[in-house]
């Protein structure tokens, strides 16, 4: 069980010596929200301020999120879990952040739940990567001995699907679909300014919500992450029509690592997968 | 008054659907949204609130204005007929029958008459239905702050309470006693119903939700002061992450977008909803932004709800829904934000 408390205590703790000592000016971590159940992302900038913090099971966000908002140079404690950690990696592997900008706060956690349900995600979302795989601080105790299987796991049920369901089951999802872009904008690896959706010349897909313009913009950003997706889950816990878009992403990212020997983020020595280039890759897409 | 027993509901929805547009609530696999009724076997009357707001009867998401062919040069247009059938809205909670009010003083309201409102809200016949006021209100909820009950029937047409083995059905409009002397199987409600409905709506008044002090009048003029707190803005917004989940659940948003969208030689020119905390909604031509960052565009959208919209039409542009918060990603909760505010 994770000490959610002594995880807290030791966030605000660590938050404070870094703002004080001067090597960080702000922490992203997690604060209060409208109540308990439902904390915010926040940044901390003064050290006084670092009692507002906290965690506990509702903290699912991805911080690493907030990453690529701040300019090269800007000196920066972020809090990560597990996944979240992964999306750090991948985002330096990009070159987005530099690793000498950044102090890890590295939460190992399990039990983390869905604001709306209560639902415990762990198994949907980070599986087996339950302990950050990079940082600078472990706020609280690596947790070893859980029984989690592999992320892909729960793809069980869509790759038992022949073509036809599993276009099926997607036309049926994205029917839901408001293109509010919760998904982009809440996905840590979703920073391309302009996005290839808000382009108008040329238009790559129907500004409106048209069937055919949402599947453009679905099926786009799933190949666009394509070896880049962490495992978070930000997508459809962000989604306000609760579609499943980390299925999907999940199911590339399975394709990917058999492909090509690397899950995103996982280490920090890799190159990103779609952008490196190995005598053993496989040619298996090539036909 | 009128009234149906419970297990005769879909005797009533039937009726409806099969005379013309019905929109009612339907359980998805994202919860419960109105939708336009084909089967009346799908309409539930077990939930909360919907996901999303009712605004989409009368203001879709997407809707075609002309539509157009392009012949050897020539463009031939037409523009697309308006819906004339009548049509109910079924089953719509107290604060979001308000927001029809709110939304017609900018649509019907601001000295041009929007045709693609109008032409819906004439023609449909709202019945709302009370919250259970037995049961606490949803946490996200604010709507007491604009002095609303849980059980309120101003604003509706028809207004529907449920008790344990029936709905009582009150008009309390023209077009609402229309719509039930219309619905011959209805039976005549007794003394003890019209007690019970009285009492529900009393009893909605005791209903809380969140609430302050807020003043239409106050707030604007408190939030113009506000506008150049830039550290303010950016400490409340900071965890924006500038998508539209707020503004398309709610019930009051009604920014939209144009364009002109064709497949080979057809195609319509469509208005389609837009959220002033996207990137592009205030992006020009020449490549100017004038809102490049997150928090103006947030503060945009507060401005517009609690001041420039009480300066313009004479009211705040909210209902305490909560709807804005529950869909949030990140739990950003402008009624905390408008309070905070509002105390500067």
């Amino acid at each position: 069980m994770t000490a959610f408390k002594k995880i807290e205590d030791h966030l605000r703790k660590e938050a404070k010596n870094l703002l004080e000592g001067g090597k960080v000016t702000l922490v992203l971590a997690y604060a209060r929200g409208f109540d308990e159940k439902h904390p915010v992302p926040c940044v901390v900038k003064a050290a006084a301020d670092a009692d507002h913090l906290v965690f506990n099971e509702y903290c699912t966000y991805n911080m690493a999120r907030y990453l690529t908002r701040y300019p090269v140079g800007t000196k920066i404690a972020v809090a990560v879990k597990g996944a979240d950690s992964r999306a750090v990696v991948q985002l330096i592997q990009e070159g987005k952040v530099r690793r000498d900008d950044l102090v890890i706060l590295g939460i190992p956690a399990t039990g983390m739940k869905n604001q709306k349900t209560g639902e415990v995600i762990d198994a949907k979302t980070t599986a087996s990567t339950i302990n950050p795989v990079l940082y600078d601080v472990l706020l609280g105790d690596e947790i070893h001995g859980v029984k989690a299987g592999s992320p892909y796991d729960v793809l069980a049920e869509f790759e038992g699907m022949d073509k036809d369901a599993r276009w099926a089951f997607w036309k049926k999802e994205f029917e839901r679909c408001i293109r509010c872009y919760a998904c982009r904008k809440a996905c840590p690896m979703c920073y391309c300014d302009p996005c290839f959706m808000d382009a108008s010349r040329p238009r790559w897909a129907d500004k409106s919500p048209t069937d055919d313009g949402t599947l453009m913009y679905h099926l786009t950003r799933f190949y666009h992450l394509a070896g880049r997706c962490i495992d978070c889950g930000e997508c459809s816990r962000a989604c306000p029509v609760d579609i499943p878009l980390h299925l999907f992403h999940k199911k590339v990212a399975k394709e990917c690592e058999a492909m090509f020997g690397q899950a995103a983020g996982m280490n920090i020595e890799d190159k990103p997968a779609m952008a490196n280039f190995k005598g053993e890759d496989s040619d298996q897409m090539l036909g | 008054m009128k009234k149906i027993a419970i297990d005769q509901f879909s005797e009533l929805v039937k009726v409806l659907a099969e005379r013309g547009p019905l929109y009612a609530p339907v359980k998805g696999k994202e919860g419960v949204n109105f939708q336009a009724i084909k089967n009346p076997a799908d309409v539930t009357l077990d939930f909360y609130n919907t996901v999303l707001s009712p605004k989409s009867v009368f203001f879709p998401q997407s809707e075609d204005m002309i539509r157009y062919r392009i012949t050897h040069g020539a463009t031939e247009a037409q523009p697309v007929p308006q819906e004339s059938r009548p049509a109910v809205i079924l089953g719509v909670r107290p604060c979001d029958v308000r927001s029809f009010e709110i939304m017609d003083r900018h649509f019907l309201g601001a000295g041009v008459i929007d045709p693609y409102w109008k032409s819906k809200r004439d023609n449909t016949t709202v019945i709302g239905f009370a919250f259970d006021v037995s049961a606490a209100a949803d946490p996200a909820d604010f709507y007491n702050t604009f002095g609303y009950g849980a059980a309120d029937p101003e604003g509706s047409d028809v207004f529907m309470v449920r008790t344990d083995k029936a709905l009582l059905l009150k008009s309390m409009t023209d077009r609402g006693k229309k719509l039930l002397d219309s619905l011959g199987f209805l039976q005549v409600a007794g003394a003890q119903d019209e007690k019970v409905f009285e009492e529900t709506v009393k009893k909605g008044k005791a209903v809380r939700t969140r609430s302050a002090e807020i003043n239409p009048q106050v707030i604007a003029k408190k939030l113009v002061s506000v506008f150049d707190n830039g550290e303010f803005w950016q400490k409340v917004t900071m965890a924006c992450i500038a998508c539209g989940a707020c503004t398309y659940g709610c019930p009051t948003c009604y920014c939209f977008d144009i364009s002109d969208e064709m497949l080979f030689k057809e195609g319509s020119r469509k208005r389609f909803w837009d959220a002033c905390t996207f990137t592009d909604f205030t992006l020009e031509a020449s490549g100017h932004n004038p809102r490049p960052r997150i928090f103006q565009r947030y503060r945009q959208k507060v401005c517009h709800k609690y001041s420039y919209h009480v300066d313009k039409y004479g009211c705040i542009s909210c209902v305490g829904c909560g709807r804005c918060t529950r869909v949030c990603p990140v739990n950003i909760d402008i009624f905390s934000i408008v309070d905070e505010a509002n105390k500067l």
